[in-house]
């Protein structure tokens, strides 16, 4: 009952603590904000068994310990039906509802857009130890290693992502936006994301592109600022670059 | 001097296959370095085995000559060739407790490099390099510090065997282990390696000379592993004690055979993709690099071993882990038959989820789903293995012994490391976390707060049985209660930089994830002063400290029942089995009796001892 009723306290303040705080700030995309509920519920889920196990733990080794100079066995007690029953059943239970919750609906969502034709799409490229970017259809496009790589809110945006033939494995990642997909030569990979905030690399480090695989000596400044505008701005940003 | 000739025939091989190999590229006109290298190795392993005693206790008999196979002496049998399998089990362990605290010690360079955002420590190809070290050298200690260490002295014991099945195998799967040692440490002078323990190629073909000696260290470790998990599954099946049915197995040689599967069957996809890029690089044969090669081939087959190889390190930790809860909360392993079926279902999951690691390397959207739906199963055998540990210690008669608090914190820490594993097996959040922080404090998390806190469990709870002599107790709660917390303080704090935007593998950061990062510093340095007291007890202990008994626990499996430390071959009568090793509590469960067969043998003076 005492176990019971600490389990309890414990899981409720763990759930509180997880609501009231504000974990990774918002994302700047629907696809992230999506990943970020998950990320979420799952710790809303994890925290119950959690805190059982921690109340166990500390329960047993207060209550039931024996440190006398006599070795005391305790009641055999080899199994017990309904414990190992439920406790099956409840594991599985969770593990289901995981699958369905945001694991199955979630990839659902990250491809709900696959079909739609985007407003716009980029094309990158990487190579150690930079990232080039082709608007498609624009006639921009942007090499330097010191260029912003500016973006329109609001927007559908696709990303073309692959490598250079000789090259090396890098992984495109925009920490604000929470989409990440690895660039391989030879292959040509993609996401979508809905922009839903205007942000600047100035403002959130995380409104970066950030090469999250390990392509060598550089690898971690192999990142591109990133600059998320209204779509009117953006238009005439593309406007100027092409004159 | 073995150890001096093998070195001595390790360089006239060296010579020899440098030579040969020579005389190849100067036909063809390749360049000579790398296939020199290769060969070189090739013979330089096969005279250093030789030297150090195979040739004598082996390789005669390939010629019709006599062997000569004597495993017993002084220290110096730890110093050769020797067949016996608890001196096996102690080569290993020492062997790779350096190799965990030299490991350790580039950990406190890593995080010492990222105590602030900038650069300052290392070099950028140094820090990759480090980190590169850290990540294999910690993954041979995880692989093999149970398997081969806890495992070769144990395991025989515990079932009731007088050694391995093929002693001679087992000695050649831990000889090979020095050369990975020395290839490894050696890489450092030879441009170093920068692809990370991972070895992704094109960056592993691309990579020095240092990564050519990576590769082979990987493929010989490999080859240990192989012939490790052969052998255990060999001597469980054919050398249990008379009446040691599989009912009555003791939970831990379960979880070795469970593991020894793995190692025995996924190592080999491994052992393959290191030779294939070796092939790459010396006979410019293409298999992964474009154009022509598929970089994600090479991906597979590296996590087809790879997510496997990670419950060859767990699954003998839970074993242990098991064991001792069980031995120190007097009462018998709870649901003992549901671990078992646990162990079986995550062998055969452990197959079927390797692709976790790959939903962003853009492998076909399709395998997305299968894999997540197989990975989250994993949750449910994985349950089973808390369930049986926090059943057994209920209202158990809980002995605090060090062993005991380690065993705990493995189900503490290992809660945390399965809980954020869901995190990384669900695909949408996984796409934001891969590659970040939060994927290195979760292995972690799994594989030093379980694994090593299993391996310290079982290093204290073993310690009397292995050397005859009894730890400090103090110390050694002084030792857990250090590492508990600063561990969690480490790693719990590095989930945070995960979640809010860095990358892992990187020397500089964003400033804005600095504050994190130096306590992270602080703590990791910490968590490494907190081994200095286990370094001092153990020694210390080892030499000076108090005889054991042979059974200080109280506990009821078979290793338990003969002498500390036991003699050669194990029991001086050998056991009958009767019972399961659990019979706390129910005097009419014994584990075993002695010379029940033979009443005579009790007089017979020991052998071999």
């Amino acid at each position: 009952m005492t176990a019971a009723l600490i389990w309890v306290l414990l899981t409720v303040v763990a759930e509180f603590a997880l609501l009231s705080l504000n974990l990774f700030g918002d994302a700047a995309t629907k696809q992230g904000q999506f990943i970020d509920d998950a990320f979420i519920l799952l710790m809303a889920l994890a925290i119950p068994v959690f805190t059982f196990v921690v109340t166990m733990i500390g329960y047993v080794v207060i209550k039931f310990r024996a440190d006398g100079d006599e070795l005391e066995d305790a009641a055999p007690v080899r199994t017990h039906k309904k414990w190992v029953g439920s406790w099956l059943i409840w594991t599985t239970l969770l593990t289901i509802v995981v699958i369905i919750y945001p694991g199955y609906v979630g990839v659902q969502e990250l491809r709900e857009t696959h079909e739609e034709e985007a407003d716009l799409t980029v094309n990158v490229t990487g190579r150690r130890w930079q990232w080039s970017y082709e608007y498609e259809g624009r006639a921009v496009s942007l090499f330097a290693k010191d260029d912003m790589l500016i973006l329109p809110n609001d927007s559908l945006i696709r990303f073309y992502v692959t490598s250079e033939d000789q090259d090396v494995i890098h992984s495109f990642w925009i920490p604000a936006f929470r989409m990440k997909i690895d660039a391989v030569p030879g292959l040509t990979t993609k996401f979508d994301v809905n922009t839903t905030k205007i942000g600047n690399f100035n403002d959130d480090v995380n409104f970066r592109v950030q090469c999250a695989e390990l392509c060598g000596r550089d690898h971690s400044l192999m990142f591109t600022r990133v600059k998320v505008v209204e779509p009117a701005e953006f238009e005439q940003w593309i406007a100027d670059q092409a004159a | 001097m073995p150890l001096v000739r093998g070195v001595i025939y390790a360089a006239i091989g060296f010579a020899i296959g440098g030579s040969i190999s020579l005389g190849i590229t100067n036909m063809t006109g390749e360049d000579y370095k790398e296939p020199m290298i290769v060969l070189g190795y090739v013979f330089a392993i096969i005279g250093w085995l030789m030297g150090v005693g195979m040739w004598k206790i082996w390789g005669r008999e390939w010629f019709g000559k006599s062997t000569v196979n004597d495993p017993t002496g002084g220290w110096e049998r730890y110093l050769k060739f020797n067949t016996d399998h608890k001196v096996i089990g102690i080569q290993y362990l020492a062997t790779l407790a350096v190799v965990f605290l030299l490991a350790g010690l580039l950990a406190m360079g890593l995080r010492a490099e990222l105590a602030d955002s900038g650069q300052n420590v290392f070099t950028k190809n140094t820090y990759n390099t480090t980190m590169s070290l850290h990540g294999i050298m910690m993954i041979a200690v995880a692989v093999a510090a149970v398997m081969g260490g806890f495992s070769n002295y144990v395991l025989p014991l515990i079932i009731g065997a007088e050694d391995v099945a093929f002693p001679r195998i087992n000695a050649l799967s831990f000889w090979v282990v020095p050369p990975v040692v020395v290839l490894l440490l050696l890489t450092p002078l030879f441009g170093g390696f920068d692809f990370g323990w991972t070895a992704y190629p094109p960056l592993a073909t691309q990579a020095p000379i240092g990564g050519l000696l990576f590769e082979l260290a990987f493929l010989t470790f490999g080859i240990s592993s192989i012939l490790g998990g052969l052998n255990f599954i060999a001597t469980i099946i054919t050398q249990r004690a008379p009446g040691m049915t599989w009912g009555r197995m003791p939970i831990f040689a379960w979880s070795v055979l469970a593991a020894s599967i793995i190692s025995l069957t996924a190592t080999q996809w491994v052992a393959y993709g290191m030779l294939m890029i070796i092939f790459e690089r010396v006979f410019n044969m293409v298999f992964f690099s474009p154009p022509g090669g598929n970089a994600l081939l090479y991906e597979h087959i590296f996590w087809f071993y790879s997510h496997p190889a990670v419950y060859i390190m767990i699954l003998p930790a839970f074993g242990a882990e098991l064991e001792i809860i069980s031995h120190f909360a007097r009462k018998p392993i709870f649901a003992y038959r549901w671990v078992v079926r646990a162990f079986a279902a995550i062998v055969a999951l452990s197959f079927v989820v390797w692709a976790h690691h790959l939903f962003t390397s853009g492998m076909g959207e399709e395998l997305a789903v299968p894999f997540m739906v197989l990975t989250e199963l994993i949750s449910i055998p994985t349950g089973i293995i808390f369930l049986s540990a926090l059943g057994t210690v209920w209202r158990s008669k809980l002995r605090l012994k060090v062993p005991l608090l380690f065993a705990l914190a493995v189900v503490f820490n290992f809660a945390i490391g399965g809980l954020t594993g869901i995190f990384l097996a669900d695909v949408a959040t996984d796409i934001a976390l891969q590659d970040t922080y939060f994927v290195v404090a979760h292995f972690h998390y799994t594989i030093m707060g379980g694994e090593m806190f299993a391996i310290f469990a079982a290093g204290y709870y073993w310690f009397p049985k292995i050397t005859g002599r009894m730890y400090n107790e103090t110390l050694g709660r002084i030792h857990f209660a250090l590492m508990f917390i600063l561990y969690n303080i480490t790693f719990l704090v590095m989930f945070i930089p995960g979640t809010v935007g860095m990358n892992r593998r990187v020397a500089e950061y964003p400033p804005e994830f600095e504050a994190m990062n130096l306590i992270v510093s602080i703590a990791a340095f910490g968590l490494g002063l907190s081994f200095l007291p286990w370094i001092y007890n153990m020694l210390n202990s080892w030499i000076r400290g108090p005889k054991a008994p042979d059974n200080p626990w109280g506990a009821k499996t078979l290793e338990w029942q003969t002498s500390s430390p036991p003699p050669l071959e194990n029991f001086k009568v050998m056991p009958t089995v009767t019972g399961d090793p659990y019979g706390y509590g129910d005097e009419s469960v014994v584990h075993a009796r002695f010379g029940k067969s033979s009443p005579s043998s009790q007089a017979a003076p020991a052998e071999g001892d």
